[in-house]
């Protein structure tokens, strides 16, 4: 991937987890859904106001100019600072977003990135307690 | 907001504001419900993709209950709404029983909300085995009310329909409740903010003059999923709220304590004249019949609850802590003499005499998916997961249930099911005799649809049935 630096949109990897992918050019002012939507790509969404997590992404690696290629590996990256958000993500704890998850309906790239998706993401969120 | 007169002094008005030469929809009496309405021959049923990776809308199932049809068990229409991401769950008519006296209303549109969405459809169903959308509220027509995640439908008498919502814009609390129009516009809210904070179910009694709702938690706690810390930190309910139903205020609330946790469900006993009603608190595994006492001296009274039904917790050989039964369901015969629930965790149907509603005796129970059913597969097919939303014929002969709880909690506690979908499955019922019994020659499967495997929810009859019906 490219790094886009000084521009108003990013390039963002969308990765399922057959192995599928899809790299999409997603605006500043866009959140991943909506440029998703516009690239005719179904991700999973619900409540698309940060409360249900419905459409949780996990951030696996923000581009670095000079990484090489094929590191799946999140590294140190902030999710935090690798999106900016819409309003609250109320739908993630603490513990998920220290772990990388992100609210796609909400959350606005400001780096080029690689996202985990699917509806298998959001059950990483909770486990059955009794289990 | 009615017609009808209430008194508040615990004594049933039996004039209650109209005469009962039936002009309007629904039965005149729940006996008459159960002598003049015929076998259901068709079901809608909640049905969803939301939260999957399926590209498509929920739906509306058709299900075909004819046993002398040659689509017996078979869905033969499919309501396709507009969006992705709904969450369709629970769903009501525009006018019931409760309207009886109001002559130009059909028991005709379905309200059927989007529990993620907050988006609320209407759809026409006078053609009943083809049904279609007529009107859409987006969501952000409903979030100008601070309000969220549509849960109840159920008519009000003279043509409103009154719908309880959980969150508020954000997601957050308090909740409270969205009244619409009989044009389907929404007239406002119907509470006054902040009078409760939780809400989930509720019922109203009118000739009581009373309605009580029950609590789940915000929008922003069970949305995502079941997690204990929210527990631990008094995220979920415990709560029954009893309103002045005229006045819609709030009278009297009871917190029914650690053994009474997520109280969901919540019904009256169809009598219109009864204060008696029972509650089932998910979590606790435990159900509760609540009362309104007579004050001494002639005075007013208040409404009581007490702990009538105990399911205990069963251990799994393979996992750390005992499972609860986890009953997420129940709902009265017509003639108000059975209780029946779904042990979603455990996998069980029970029915419970309650002709002493103070005093239920266990009359028979299935035992049936889930984590511990004894019966896994109909007709080949394996059970995915637990019974979960029931719905009984008017003559309390047949009951039916599916299998999908609420599509992030079937995630975490049945994964399965979305790689399946889910199942409908009947039981005959000997109300005689008090027993139950599988039909193993009935099963509706929605892992077959065309554009994948759905999950099915809640099941409604098109001429009422004994979770929509209320009498004025």
């Amino acid at each position: 991937m490219a790094r886009t630096t000084h521009s108003s949109s990013h390039d963002v990897r969308l990765e399922w987890p057959d192995g599928r992918t899809r790299t999409i050019d997603v605006r500043e002012d866009q959140t991943v859904l909506e440029a998703a939507t516009c690239a005719d790509i179904a991700l999973p969404f619900g409540c698309r106001i940060g409360a249900c997590a419905t459409c949780t992404g996990r951030l696996l690696e923000v581009d670095e100019p000079d990484a090489p290629d094929g590191d799946d590996d999140r590294g140190a990256v902030d999710v935090e600072d690798a999106f900016e958000y819409r309003q609250q993500p109320r739908a993630l704890k603490d513990r998920h977003r220290d772990d990388g998850y992100v609210l796609l309906c909400l959350a606005s790239p400001r780096v080029d990135c690689r996202i985990a998706v699917g509806s298998s993401v959001h059950t990483e969120l909770v486990d059955n307690p009794w289990k | 907001m009615s017609d009808r007169s209430a008194t508040d002094d615990g004594e049933a008005d039996h004039e209650h504001g109209h005469s009962h030469h039936l002009e309007g929809p629904g039965y005149a009496t729940p006996q008459a419900a159960i002598e003049d309405g015929s076998r259901e021959k068709l079901a809608y049923v909640m049905s969803l993709y939301v939260g999957t990776d399926v590209d498509a809308p929920d739906f509306v199932a058709v299900v075909d209950l004819d046993p002398d049809s040659d689509t017996y068990s078979e869905i033969v229409d499919r309501v396709e709404l507009p969006n992705r991401g709904d969450e369709l769950h629970h769903f009501g008519w525009n006018a019931c029983s409760s309207s009886c006296h109001v002559d130009e209303l059909e028991r005709r549109h379905l309200i059927v909300p989007g529990q993620r969405s907050s988006r609320i459809h209407v759809i026409d169903a006078k053609d009943r085995r083809n049904p279609e959308l007529i009107k859409v509220i987006e969501p952000e027509d409903v979030f100008e009310y601070d309000l969220s995640a549509p849960h109840t439908v159920h008519c009000i008498p003279d043509g409103q329909i009154l719908i309880s919502m959980l969150g508020d814009a954000d997601g957050e609390l308090p909740g409270g409740f969205l009244e619409l129009n009989e044009d389907f516009e929404i007239e406002g809210r119907w509470d006054q903010p902040g009078d409760i904070e939780m809400n989930y179910d509720y019922w109203y009694q009118p000739r009581r003059n009373v309605m009580v709702s029950s609590e789940w938690a915000a929008p922003e706690t069970y949305y995502p999923g079941f997690d204990l810390d929210d527990v631990e930190a008094g995220k979920y309910g415990r709560k029954l709220h009893f309103w002045d139903w005229e006045a819609g205020t709030v009278e009297q609330t009871i917190d029914l304590g650690e053994e009474g946790l997520i109280p969901l469900e919540v019904r009256f006993l169809h009598t219109p004249e009864s204060t008696h009603g029972f509650v089932g608190a998910a979590l606790s595994s435990n159900v509760f019949h609540f009362w309104r006492d007579a004050g001494a001296n002639g005075g007013a009274g208040e409404y009581r609850a007490e702990k009538v039904i105990d399911f205990e917790s069963r251990e799994h050989p393979d996992w750390d802590m005992p499972v609860p039964a986890l009953p997420t369901d129940i709902l009265l015969s017509m003639d108000d003499r059975y209780l029946f629930g779904s042990n979603w965790l455990h996998g069980e149907v029970w029915m419970y005499d309650v002709s002493d509603p103070s005093n239920p005796r266990r009359a028979d129970s299935l035992s049936v998916g889930g984590t511990f059913g004894e019966i896994r597969e109909v007709q080949g097919r394996e059970l995915a997961a637990g019974p979960q939303m029931l719905q009984l014929s008017l003559d309390g002969e047949r009951l039916y249930w599916t299998t999908s709880l609420f599509s992030s909690w079937d995630e975490e506690f049945y994964p399965e099911e979305g790689e399946r979908g889910s199942v409908m499955l009947k039981a005959d019922v000997d109300p005689r005799a008090g027993t139950l019994e599988l039909d193993e020659d009935f099963l509706v499967d929605w892992g077959d649809c065309p554009a994948g495997p759905a999950r099915a929810h809640e099941i409604r009859w098109p001429d009422g049935d004994c979770t929509s019906d209320v009498w004025q």
